[in-house]
Order: structure tokens, then C-alpha cells, then sequence
């Protein structure tokens, strides 16, 4: 017999860190939880993501930002140029596996939070025709370094730029059946989750599959939409499990080194 | 029960105990008299590996000591050799140190798992049995009877089947056959050196069988569903193509009683496939499910020809006669995942069957099944029924179906059973690490 606690406990949630946003969705995510960040070019969903990560860190969490494609130079110059403060949040680069172990001591010898960027595109260009052989190789790589920054250093936040991207690099065989594995594993190691998809302009769909939207527990929809000359941001929470959520458009404006959701973006129906 | 006779006082007290026993042995002797089976399936012993368990057990005598071993690999790179009794023999644990970035791109979790059965044969020709396995790291290991290294190889990927020990070219010297998971077959000699590796264009998962007409061939399947027949210079002779993976491993059988040799191989396309030697279809059998391991060929109503009994992931067992056509099935609650054991287990001279489900249960079948009357409807049903008969009177009256005798329960989801002739019990693997023995008695 399963023993189901039927207690209405309070879930601990991370806050997207978006001004009237996490009002509206109890406060944030529901800690443990995996939260597909879905949108296309230039909707700033690396930004949301890494805003997220940079916030908990400075809360003293561990928090490990994953990118395939972008280099740690090119993201942080980037966050340096919306004003995050790169030397609080206690940075640590792995740029080289062979150096692992040693980034993951340096990071518990610190103590408290940290930020920890893997440069996997880096990474994939040190050893560029080496290892490409069989199709799970970089998969592998990604869940062995989450997993050991887990067990050594309790890593609490993860985010990986981005699923399209593991896609060309790991060729999925039959995605339904291998995707619902990288979930569960990431369910099992207790992190909470952001995975970046990049979708298109126009597109209904959030994902590449579409089984990741039915197998993560939230979705955050980013879009442009062009209004008259200008180009609006938008964000809009399509599914938050465990949460009474507004799912209504709001835009979505960095200002003043933080984001915030206004609500009224959308175009009004006349 | 004890009356002591001289107490003329004391009254006869019969327990609740006593009349059950008693009620029990006239059950029994009753279902002597009626033919009826009798008995139950019991745990003789179990052992905990302390580790997960992919692969069934292999039981052999690998020390010439007239008794056999029990022997089965972990996930966690253990090789286990237990004695009758469950007593740890010994154990290899197959560490290979690998490099740091290396182990990155790996599965750590089963890194070193040995995730078929080990093989046993002598292959350097010493007079004694060595025990062959192959790990997820890609290594090949072989050790004498007292689990001393005699040699190991590398190769180019995962071993995910059982290693053929097989004399090929008839010189005395048993080549070690095994597909892998960088796409090859390999073909090492009785030293550990590679005599050749054939390419199959995706990686080989299933173990391979031998056809020997003429002379000996390599029959294996591989995941882009091709079944191959290479000959022992590792050229192709024939090809089958199915329509998904083919993890099991042939089964090498002359069906119909005659020279015919028929190669008998289920896929993951949900079909058992019968090829000749030519690799031309004789017939294929849909089921429902993924068939992954390997068919028994066995004369299960003495008709001197081979039926032939396979697992699949629709949750049955199906019993098909040479032809092709459904003796019987009988249906698990999971998939049924294992090779089949046809044998007598009860010692009343007729087979068993007996697979393991992954339902957790092992379950001991009737080889022939049992006629199952249909639905005959009496006189009244039949005045009441408007039209005509003719279905009634010229359709089978009933069907054979699979007819369970005896189920054990284990731990967990069962990967694999093995027969022991000496004492008649079933030894079974489970995915927890526990294996159990389980022997049929008579009360």
C-alpha cells in the first residue's frame, strides 16, 4: 500500500523573478518541478532562465546553467551587459571535463551559493571527432556532470540551453520512450528544471516533439508580436502543475536590471 | 493426536491442524487417483547479489566436480559463481579503470554491467571449463574455473548478448563469437586475438547461433532489424530483413523431423519469423508485442516434430506447431521476456513449460494446454434463438488453451530462469538481485 499524504502542505516555489508575473502564479515554480521555457530567436529566454539562476544563487543555492551552443564568454558578456553583476554571484566555468572534479571542489570549498556555466559547445570543440560514436555520448556527458554537481555540491537549480540542441547532438532514436527517461532522471535527481526549446515564430507547438510539453510540469511561452512598428515581448504561462496560475498574455519588459510582466500587452480585441 | 489409552477419562480431541492435514492427504491421494497434477512450486533457497540483474543464470559444471555451478553477471560488474546450495564459490568483479572524460560520456550507472548470461566452454583446450562474459564497457573476459583472469579483450562498444563459444573452423580451437554495440560481430580465437569482425551497419545486440549444414554459419540479428547468415570468413550469405530491432537470439532447429535445419527468430516488429538455410521465409506469427528472447524448440505431443514456444511483450506465451499454427497461449499480467524451459519438473514424464513473467511470477504450464469447450447452448437456448445453426453444429466445439498448473511469486520483475537437472528446480534472476531456486513437491 502507497502511503499518500493527504496533507494540503504549502509547495516551496522559486520565483521566475519577474514583477507581476510570480504574483500571478503563487509565487513561482513549485521546487523539484520541470518548466519548459519555450519561445523563438531573440524572446530572451536564455535571460529569463539564467535571471532565475543568477537570483538563487545569490540566495546561496548551487545552481548550474548548461549551454550546447553559446559560449560562457558570449552569455556572460551578454549578462554583464544587462547589469547582472557577475562578480557576486560566485561564477565557476567548466569549459574542460578532465577539471571537473576540480571546479566541484573549488565550488564546496567556497561554501554557499554558486553559479556554475558549462561551456558544452567548448567542450564539444576540444574534442571534436573523438567521441561522437554512439548517440547517447552526450546525453551522458550532460546527466554525469548534473549528477556528480548533485551528490558533491547539492545542486538545486538546473537549466539547459537548449533542448533543440541536445537534439542534433544526440539523435534520438525513438524520443517519446528517451525523453521520458531525461525527465524522470531529472525528477529523480531533484533539481528544479529549466529546459529552453526554441520554437518558431508562428508555431502552436512549444517543443520539437511535442511529448515534452505533456511530460514537463510548466510551460513559459515567449513570442514577439509586431504591433503597428513595434515589436512587442510577451510571456504568457501555458501549464504550471500544483499551481492556480493566470494564464493570460502579459508583455514582458527587462527594465532597470529586472524583468517585469505588465498585464494589458496583448492587443485588444475590438 | 496422542491418546494415551489407559486414561479412560480423557476424551479424543482432533485439532483444526489434524483435519486439514488429513483432508489434504485425501485431496492428494484423489488427485493421484484422478491423474490430476499435484504439488506446489517452493523456494529451496534465494540469494541476494546486492546488485540488479539483467540477464537469466547459466547453470553448468565448471569444475568437473560433478556437480553444477549456478553463474550470472550484475550491474554492477560482478560475476557470481554459487554452488547448489546458494554458497558463494567465488566472484570476479570486472573493474576496468577508465579515464576521467571517458566515463563522462558513459552510462555510469551500468557502466560495467553484464547484462547477458555468461557462456561456459573450454576454450584453450586445457581439459577444463572456462567462463566467458562481456561487459556494457566493451570488454570481453575470460577466466579459468577458479575465477583466475586467463585473458580479456577490448572491444569497440557495449556486449549486450550472451558470447558463442564455438569451434568454426574445426581445428580444435573454439572461437569466442559476439556482436557489439559499435555495429560489429567479432570473432576473437581461443587467445583473446581478433580473427576477424564483420560489419552489420547498426550495433548488434542479440547473441548469435550456429547453422551447421555443410558447413558451420553465424546466424544474429542486429537493431536495424536485419537477420544475418555469414559464413566463418565473415561473409555474408543471406540476409533477412524484419521491420524493427532484433535483440533475440536464434534458435537452430529441424522442425519437421527430417535433414531440413529451419532458423527460428523473433523481432521487436512483433513477428516470430521461420527462415530456411537459404534464409527464405517458411512461415512468421504475428503476436502483439516485442518478441525479445530466444525461442525453445521442443516436441511438446510426442508428434515427433519441434513446436515451438516463445515469450512476447503482449504479456503471453504462445506454443505454435511446426507449421506455424497456435497450439496454445497463455497470458501473463506483463511481458514475458525470457526463454522458455520445456522440461520435467514434476518427474511425472510428461513436459513442462516454464517461463518467467515480468509480472514478478514463474509460472509452470501444461505443454499440451487443455480443451476449453466453448459456450454450447442447451435445448432451450436453442429454441429461443432465432435463424439457423450451422455454426453450431460445424465450428470447433472449443479450443486449446494454455493451461497453467503451478505459479511462484519473486521479488521482482523476472529477466531470466534456468533448469537444473540434478535436483529437477528452476533457478530465476530478477531485476532486484535476488535470485531464487524454486523445486516442485509433491505435498
Amino acid at each position: 500500500m502507497i502511503n499518500i499524504d493527504s496533507g494540503n502542505k504549502e509547495l516551496k516555489r522559486i520565483p521566475l523573478y519577474i514583477q507581476g508575473l510570480d504574483e500571478n502564479i503563487q509565487g513561482g515554480v513549485p521546487e523539484g518541478h520541470i518548466t519548459l521555457i519555450s519561445g523563438s530567436a531573440g524572446t530572451m529566454k536564455s535571460s529569463l532562465a539564467f535571471n532565475v539562476l543568477y537570483h538563487e544563487a545569490l540566495k546561496g543555492k548551487i545552481c548550474v546553467y548548461c549551454s550546447l551552443e553559446q559560449s560562457y564568454k558570449s552569455l556572460i558578456k551578454q549578462m554583464i551587459n544587462m547589469n547582472f553583476d557577475m562578480t557576486k554571484a560566485s561564477l565557476v566555468i567548466i569549459n574542460d571535463l578532465a577539471e571537473l572534479r576540480t571546479v566541484i571542489s573549488k565550488l564546496k570549498s567556497k561554501g554557499g551559493g554558486g553559479l556554475v556555466m558549462v561551456d558544452m559547445g567548448c567542450i564539444r570543440k576540444e574534442i571534436k571527432d573523438v567521441k561522437t560514436a554512439d548517440n547517447k555520448s552526450w546525453l551522458n556527458v550532460i546527466k554525469n556532470v548534473i549528477k556528480r554537481i548533485k551528490e558533491e555540491a547539492n545542486c538545486n537549480l538546473f537549466c539547459l540551453d537548449s533542448l533543440s540542441a541536445l537534439y542534433v547532438l544526440s539523435r534520438f532514436e525513438n524520443p517519446r520512450i528517451e525523453l521520458f527517461y531525461l525527465f524522470e532522471f531529472l525528477r529523480d535527481l531533484d533539481v528544479t528544471s529549466f529546459l529552453i526549446s526554441e520554437s518558431q515564430p508562428q508555431s502552436s507547438r512549444y517543443s520539437e516533439f511535442e511529448i515534452e510539453e505533456f511530460l514537463c510540469d510548466a510551460i513559459i511561452h515567449l513570442r514577439l508580436t509586431p504591433f503597428r512598428r513595434n515589436v512587442v515581448r510577451e510571456i504568457s504561462v501555458v501549464k504550471m502543475r500544483s499551481t492556480a496560475c493566470n494564464n493570460d498574455i502579459f508583455s514582458l519588459e527587462f527594465k532597470h536590471s529586472r524583468f517585469q510582466a505588465m498585464y494589458g500587452g496583448q492587443n485588444p480585441l475590438l | 493426536m496422542a491418546i494415551d489409552k489407559k486414561d479412560k477419562n480423557q476424551k479424543l480431541f482432533i485439532s483444526p491442524n489434524s483435519i486439514f492435514y488429513l483432508m489434504s492427504k485425501i485431496t492428494f491421494a484423489f488427485k493421484r487417483l484422478t491423474k490430476k497434477r499435484v504439488g506446489r512450486l517452493d523456494k529451496k533457497w534465494d540469494f541476494d547479489a546486492q546488485s540488479a540483474i539483467s540477464s537469466a543464470p547459466l547453470v553448468a559444471d565448471i569444475d568437473g566436480d560433478n556437480k553444477k555451478e549456478i553463474i550470472f553477471g550484475t550491474k554492477k560488474g560482478r560475476l557470481y559463481v554459487l554452488d547448489m546450495s546458494a554458497g558463494i564459490k567465488w566472484f570476479y568483479d570486472s573493474v576496468e579503470k577508465v579515464d576521467e572524460v571517458e566515463l563522462m560520456f558513459l552510462d555510469v550507472e551500468n557502466v560495467g554491467s553484464i547484462e547477458a548470461p555468461p557462456n561456459v566452454g573450454d576454450i584453450n583446450g586445457d581439459g577444463k571449463h572456462e567462463v566467458v562474459f562481456g561487459t556494457e564497457l566493451g570488454m570481453v573476459y575470460v577466466l579459468d574455473d577458479k575465477g583466475k583472469l586467463v585473458w580479456k579483450y577490448k572491444a569497440g562498444g557495449p556486449i549486450r548478448g550472451q558470447i558463442l563459444l564455438y569451434d568454426l573452423y574445426g581445428d580444435d580451437d573454439v572461437k569466442v563469437i559476439f556482436g557489439c554495440g559499435d555495429k560489429k560481430l567479432y570473432v576473437l580465437n581461443s587467445k583473446g586475438k581478433l580473427v576477424w569482425k564483420f560489419d552489420a551497419g547498426s550495433p548488434v545486440q542479440s547473441t548469435p547461433g550456429i547453422l551447421h549444414k555443410d558447413e558451420p554459419k553465424i546466424i544474429f540479428g542486429a537493431d536495424n532489424g536485419s537477420i544475418f547468415c555469414i559464413n566463418k570468413k565473415g561473409d555474408t550469405v543471406w540476409k533477412y530483413k524484419t521491420k524493427d530491432k532484433v535483440f533475440a537470439q536464434p534458435s537452430v532447429g529441424k522442425l519437421f523431423n527430417d535433414d531440413r535445419l529451419f532458423v527460428v527468430i523473433g523481432s521487436s516488429d512483433h513477428y516470430l519469423y521461420v527462415l530456411d538455410d537459404a534464409g527464405e521465409l517458411l512461415w512468421n506469427y504475428k503476436t502483439q508485442g516485442a518478441i525479445l528472447a530466444k525461442a525453445c524448440l521442443a516436441d511438446l505431443n510426442n508428434d515427433k516434430k519441434l513446436e515451438i514456444v516463445f515469450g512476447s511483450c503482449d504479456n503471453n506465451v504462445y506454443a505454435l506447431t511446426s507449421y506455424g499454427d497456435k497450439l496454445w497461449s497463455y497470458e501473463t499480467d506483463f511481458w514475458v521476456a525470457s526463454e522458455p524451459i520445456v522440461e520435467d519438473i514434476d518427474g511425472d514424464g510428461k513436459k513442462e513449460v516454464v517461463i518467467g513473467s515480468y509480472d514478478h511470477n514463474v509460472y509452470v504450464l501444461d505443454s499440451e494446454g487443455s480443451y476449453v469447450l466453448d459456450y454450447v447452448p442447451g435445448l432451450s437456448g436453442v429454441m429461443h434463438q432465432a435463424g439457423h445453426y450451422t455454426d453450431i453444429i460445424t465450428q470447433e466445439p472449443g479450443k486449446v488453451a494454455g493451461k497453467k498448473i503451478w505459479q511462484f511469486r519473486t521479488d521482482g520483475v523476472i529477466v531470466g530462469c534456468a533448469y537444473i537437472p540434478d535436483d529437477k528446480s528452476i533457478v530465476v534472476s530478477t531485476k532486484p538481485g535476488k535470485v531464487d531456486d524454486v523445486v516442485h513437491r509433491k505435498e
